[in-house]
């Protein structure tokens, strides 16, 4: 039997209900569950979408006493949803999990940054040693070599993201860009939320009614500007984001032509998410202006990710050969003599 | 003369190695990519140099060649001018960590040093007695340092359609993401024109004092003169559009390429219309 094991769950399996329970366990109350019962290697993975233990022991014992005990710490019942792995197929496991193939999102670089917080956190708690640090620090290399040597997490795969993509290819960094957001719904302050993350050098918000564009532009400290000047902001606006409920198209071509005259041949980037539209179509063919559409900014993000999933077959063949090596070095070091692992990779991590 | 073909035709060969190796980057996110291309361009700058500096040890067993550098043929100022686009590329990439760019840039290099190798007559001849003057160190070197300084506003303008393209389109393939962002590229273009055209002037300027010195007069109408007041004037033109009109972006390119036309053929064509500028004609 090998030391290493792996109880967990994830959306894969559904299980929504004990993924709730789990993901407010702290981790640290499972550390001292499994100190108590003799275990001194563990590792503990909590995101969002997925609650695993990874742990090394030498202990014969029952088959699901770690299911048993994620029941315990978590008060509910995980035993229907839960997925137990032993040695080579819990190392795969876990270099699939950082290389992004496991994720809702495949490719997504979020779970390198949690696959390292939840070593750093199990390395502070005294719960590694030497097969856990080596296993993870080579998940950690093989989650960026596979990102770095496929195409698995090109392009952004969020409507946001990638507007926010599309406007520094049209201006590069945006720290001089303005943003003008029309419209103070869900949409327009998800999206103004997104641009001040950037860093943008000013936010202006014009609503239609005025007391609530000046609301949002408070809570999110930005400017805010009538309804009736906003035709004047197309002036110094970089980036116009359209989410106003109107029915009818408030950005006309004229009033950006007009504008356009005044900005000495700066480009204007549109974006329009608004249903019906916002702006007119015919304001794309004008020079220097680039109206990008819902539906253009959903085509782009769907683009990406099927360009992904071709990358998935060579993702999966490199985590695994990655994960290969790995095992047979845990083996090698319960037989008492460890093959060399090339250190100067692992050491990436 | 071996030597001379060898180090040049070496340099081709790197020359056409770095396109490749930019080409494959513009499409492959390694970085590995970008740095075989500059690697490749420095050791293929360094045999063009060698190619150069062989060339200037056969020139001078020519006494009344001593001492002035061999840019009078056809040959000479070809492989000089490649020489200098990759020289100026390898400066301009390396200050705005621009490597992407060398897809764009590069073939010019690369053809223009096979073109030298493959049309021109390497052959080490006199020079004429007209020819025999410092300026002959100084006017066409100034000249081509501008012309490559173009050749490299070229590879930046010639980006700056593709990224331009690529936006208009709204379906931007994953080559938009690698290029610089369009206002950066307008901004390079200008910087490198802007910087370039003093150049261009005061070359013709000294060709002119030259000119005056050799024959009397500063300005002739000869067709490389004429060509090349046209291509100052459509310098001009931009930068007078881009400062004062406002005029950026894709249409200013247009205007800036129309200029390096001009570029291309004061160097090529008139080699067939000028009797004093002629490479060809032998006779300049």
């Amino acid at each position: 039997m090998s030391p290493l094991s792996l109880v967990g769950v994830s959306h894969k399996n559904g299980a929504l209900e004990a993924r709730e329970k789990l993901a407010v366990v702290s981790a640290q109350r499972v550390f001292d569950e499994l100190r108590r019962e003799g275990v001194r290697e563990a590792v503990i993975l909590s995101t969002c979408n997925r609650f695993e233990v990874y742990l090394f022991d030498e202990k014969e014992r029952a088959r699901g006493w770690a299911v048993e005990l994620l029941e315990r710490v978590s008060g509910g019942a995980v035993r229907e949803q839960a997925y137990l792995m032993e040695g080579d197929a819990a190392v795969a496991h876990l270099f699939s999990v950082a290389s992004g193939l496991e994720s809702l999102v495949v490719g997504e670089t979020e779970i390198l940054g949690q696959v390292k917080t939840a070593y750093e956190q199990a390395k502070a708690a005294g719960m590694t040693g030497k097969r856990s640090n080596v296993m993870f620090q080579r998940a950690l290399f093989t989650g960026k070599k596979v990102r770095n040597d496929t195409a698995i997490a090109v392009g952004p795969t969020s409507v946001a993201t990638v507007a926010v993509q599309l406007a520094e290819s049209i201006f590069g960094s945006l720290a001089k860009s303005e943003v003008l957001i029309l419209g103070a719904g869900a949409m327009a302050e998800l999206t103004a939320r997104h641009m001040l993350s950037k860093k943008v050098a000013k936010l202006t918000i014009s609503n239609r009614t005025w007391e609530r564009g000046r609301a949002l532009a408070e809570s999110l400290r930005a400017a805010s500007l009538p309804w009736e000047q906003f035709e004047s902001g197309l002036e110094s606006a970089d980036i116009v984001i359209a989410s106003t409920g109107s029915d009818r198209p408030v950005v006309r071509r004229q009033a950006v032509a007009a504008a356009m005259t005044r900005r000495a041949g700066r480009s204007l980037f549109l974006i329009d998410i608004a249903m019906p539209r916002d702006v007119e179509e015919t304001v794309h063919g004008l020079d220097h202006v680039y109206l990008y559409r819902l539906q253009d900014l959903e085509a782009i993000v769907a683009r990406n990710l099927s360009a992904r999933g071709g990358e998935i077959a060579a993702a999966r063949a490199l985590a695994g050969a990655k994960a290969r090596e790995l095992g047979a070095w845990l083996k090698s070091l319960a037989a008492g003599q460890e093959l060399s692992l090339k250190h100067s990779d692992a050491a990436n991590g | 003369m071996m030597m001379q073909m060898m180090l040049i035709k070496s340099a081709l060969a790197l020359y056409a190695a770095a396109t490749g190796m930019a080409l494959t980057y513009l499409f492959s996110k390694d970085d590995k990519w970008s740095l075989w291309m500059l690697r490749l361009l420095g050791i293929g700058v360094l045999c063009h140099l060698g190619s150069f500096g062989a060339r200037q040890y056969l020139f001078w067993q020519i006494p009344e060649n001593r001492w002035f550098f061999s840019i009078n043929s056809f040959f000479g100022a070809l492989s000089f001018l490649a020489l200098a686009v990759a020289a100026a590329f390898f400066v301009i990439e390396r200050e705005h960590r621009l490597g992407i760019l060398g897809a764009f840039v590069l073939p010019c290099a690369a053809l223009g040093t096979g073109a030298a190798v493959i049309f021109a007559d390497p052959a080490t001849r006199g020079l004429p007695p007209a020819l025999q003057s410092y300026w002959m160190n100084i006017h066409p070197m100034v000249l081509m340092a501008a012309y490559a300084m173009f050749g490299n506003a070229f590879g930046v303008g010639l980006a700056l359609l593709i990224q331009e393209h690529q936006i208009k389109s709204r379906k931007p393939s994953e080559l938009c993401y690698r290029l610089p962002s369009i206002e950066e590229l307008d901004n390079l273009n200008y910087k490198i024109i802007v910087a370039a055209f003093p150049i261009l002037t005061a070359g013709i300027i000294m060709g002119g004092v030259w000119a005056y010195e050799a024959w009397g007069r500063f300005w002739g109408w000869d067709a490389k003169e004429t060509w090349s007041l046209v291509t100052a004037l459509l310098y001009a033109g931009y930068l007078h559009m881009r400062l004062v009109r406002g005029l950026r972006g894709r249409k200013a390119v247009y205007v800036s390429m129309l200029a390096f036309a001009s570029v291309i053929f004061t160097f090529f064509g008139v080699n067939y219309l000028s009797d004093l500028h002629g490479y060809l004609s032998a006779r300049g």
